[in-house]
């Protein structure tokens, strides 16, 4: 449905995209995940062919987005982050100029009902739009989105600034549309993924480090292996011992632990059974343990995990985020 | 309807949604006709000569940017503009849509003025031919302006500084055939100041429309202006997605 060949998009010497190939299936549901920056809105901005890639090949539907941009512009709904919003128009004057812009001529009244209802706007038809809430605004520029009925839709960040009920709201929305649509969403609240997409993508510094579902992900980097380690030892001290440890692939310390003791997570490669190697280390210093735990990786470990790595060096992060 | 008619609609009621519309309507009116009125009554002559001389500084340096200035950088500001853009229109229509609402709106209030005609009529008997060639003359020369103008507001998201642009580029174009200056710059480079009279500066060719001569060389440099400006607005906006 949606196909993306090396995409690299420079904004003068600044690189938003590099070498990003990508393909997603009709009816996939897709995250997308990474720090500000990162080069989220970018690859949006090009599928949507508000930008065009510096070089590489994007395709929606068989068309090209540099070829044919009016036919892949049919195809979709597009919420842009700055929440594009004329704000001295009335909502439904607002609704009905979109509407006749997206050529609805026979369904013009009937989508715009099914919208508005979607979207629960019918209280808010006769206001003006610089009035509205912050998360009346983003439903109205959702409802945009939506109104004539796109086979794909492209959300940028469509919860940021809305209340949690709000978020629910959008949320539900979404899972309701998702059995007929495409759907691309970014975001930056990582649980909202989870919960919504099949697939999550991980972009930073305009690169792809992680490509897979929210279980996959998990799986790929708690497969390196985590421990919490808490002693009653000075820093100096803790990172002494570690260091002779040459499994330890990462150390992030714990920095809420309490005075005079030490905390660190503690990664290690797969497989690796470090469980010894470290119970010796404690013995022969005769530290004093407080807390000494196995650990599952949250979403947001992960996320810190494969985007700082990438940051290291791009080849390792291809190796740990299991980039295909 | 068709895209342009879509624009269209949506930018000519815009003008409306605030009150500025009203004001610079009345403002337009009255200082056109003031100036003028105060000629008319010293002079005593039943002619708008002097309404289409002071005609083109006016429209130049305020009304006409002031009509412009918000065309695209309110949506640059708004961050509209990518809405538009990702709409399934040509980038062309989008562009004609806008300058014909801008326009639409100019002559409704150029329309204003046609109160000086009706006046005179009433009190004296004018040739109609100048009268008729000035407004056929400054519909060319809004149009003109214009399309420099939304051209202009493509590049800023701050709408007074679309203002300030056009209006010194307008003010340039009025300058260059205005009394003495092409003979000024003429001074410092021997045969600018002419050509520039000549091929450039608007003041000539409007006052050859203005005079009753249907220039058809005026006519033609208005409307392929126009058209110039219009066609490199699009450009510009196409230009931007890289």
């Amino acid at each position: 449905m949606i196909e993306l060949k090396n995409v690299c998009k420079d904004y003068g010497s600044t690189k938003a995209l590099v070498d990003v190939s990508l393909s997603i299936k009709k009816g996939e549901i897709i995250g997308f995940v990474g720090p500000n920056g990162a080069g989220k809105s970018t690859a949006m901005r090009i599928i949507t062919t508000y930008t065009a890639p510096t070089s590489g090949t994007v395709n929606v539907s068989g068309f090209d987005v540099l070829e044919n941009p009016l036919e892949v512009r049919k195809l979709i709904g597009y919420l842009p982050e700055r929440v594009p919003l004329y704000s001295d128009m009335l909502v439904s004057e607002y609704l009905a100029f979109i509407a006749s812009a997206r050529h609805l001529n026979g369904t013009f009244e009937k989508r715009l009902e099914w919208v508005i209802d979607a979207c629960g706007l019918t209280s808010v038809l006769k206001r003006k739009i610089e009035v509205l809430s912050k998360g009346y605004k983003q439903r109205v520029c959702l409802a945009q989105a939506l109104i004539h009925d796109p086979d794909i839709l492209i959300l940028d960040e469509p919860t940021s600034g809305l209340d949690p009920l709000q978020i629910i709201g959008i949320r539900n929305l979404i899972k309701e549309l998702a059995h007929e649509k495409t759907i691309i969403l970014s975001t930056h609240i990582l649980p909202e993924v989870a919960t919504v997409a099949d697939r999550i993508l991980m972009i930073n510094e305009g690169r792809i480090v992680a490509d897979g579902s929210f279980d996959n992900l998990v799986k790929q980097v708690s497969d390196s292996g985590l421990l919490y380690l808490s002693i009653k030892e000075s820093k100096k001290e803790f990172e002494a011992g570690i260091k002779s440890l040459s499994q330890i692939t990462d150390i992030s310390y714990d920095e809420s632990a309490p005075r005079g003791q030490t905390a660190a997570h503690l990664y290690y490669p797969p497989k690796e059974d470090i469980l010894e190697a470290l119970n010796q280390l404690i013995r022969s210093k005769k530290w004093m343990v407080v807390e000494f735990q196995q650990e599952q990786i949250s979403l947001e470990e992960t996320f810190i995990r494969l985007t700082s790595s990438s940051s290291e060096s791009g080849s390792e992060a291809k190796k740990e985020g299991g980039v295909k | 309807m068709n895209d342009i008619q879509v624009i269209f609609k949506r930018e000519f009621r815009a003008y409306f949604y605030s009150p500025i519309a009203y004001v610079f309507s009345v403002i337009f009116i009255l200082l056109n006709t003031g100036l003028y009125m105060f000629h008319f009554f010293f002079f005593g002559n039943a002619d708008m000569r002097a309404f289409f001389s002071t005609l083109p500084l006016t429209l130049g340096l305020i009304f006409i940017p002031a009509i412009s200035m918000r065309l695209w950088s309110e949506e640059n500001k708004l961050g509209t503009i990518e809405l538009l853009l990702t709409l399934p229109m040509k980038t062309e229509s989008i562009v004609l849509g806008k300058f014909l609402a801008s326009l639409v709106f100019y002559l409704t209030a150029l329309a204003g003025t046609l109160t000086i005609p009706i006046v005179l009529l009433a009190l004296g008997k004018p040739d109609f031919g100048p009268i008729a060639g000035g407004y056929f003359g400054a519909i060319m020369l809004g149009a003109f302006f214009l399309s420099i103008g939304i051209f202009i507001s493509t590049f800023f998201s701050d709408q007074i500084v679309s203002l300030i642009i056009t209006s010194l580029a307008c003010g340039f174009l009025v300058l260059i055939g205005w009394g003495y200056v092409p003979m000024v710059v003429d001074g410092w480079i021997p045969g600018l100041g002419q050509f520039l009279y000549d091929y450039v500066g608007v003041t000539r060719h409007f006052n050859d429309i203005e005079r009753g001569v249907i220039a058809i060389k005026s006519i033609v440099y208005f409307l392929s202006f126009t058209g110039l400006f219009l066609y490199l607005n699009a450009k510009a906006l196409e230009r931007r997605k890289y």
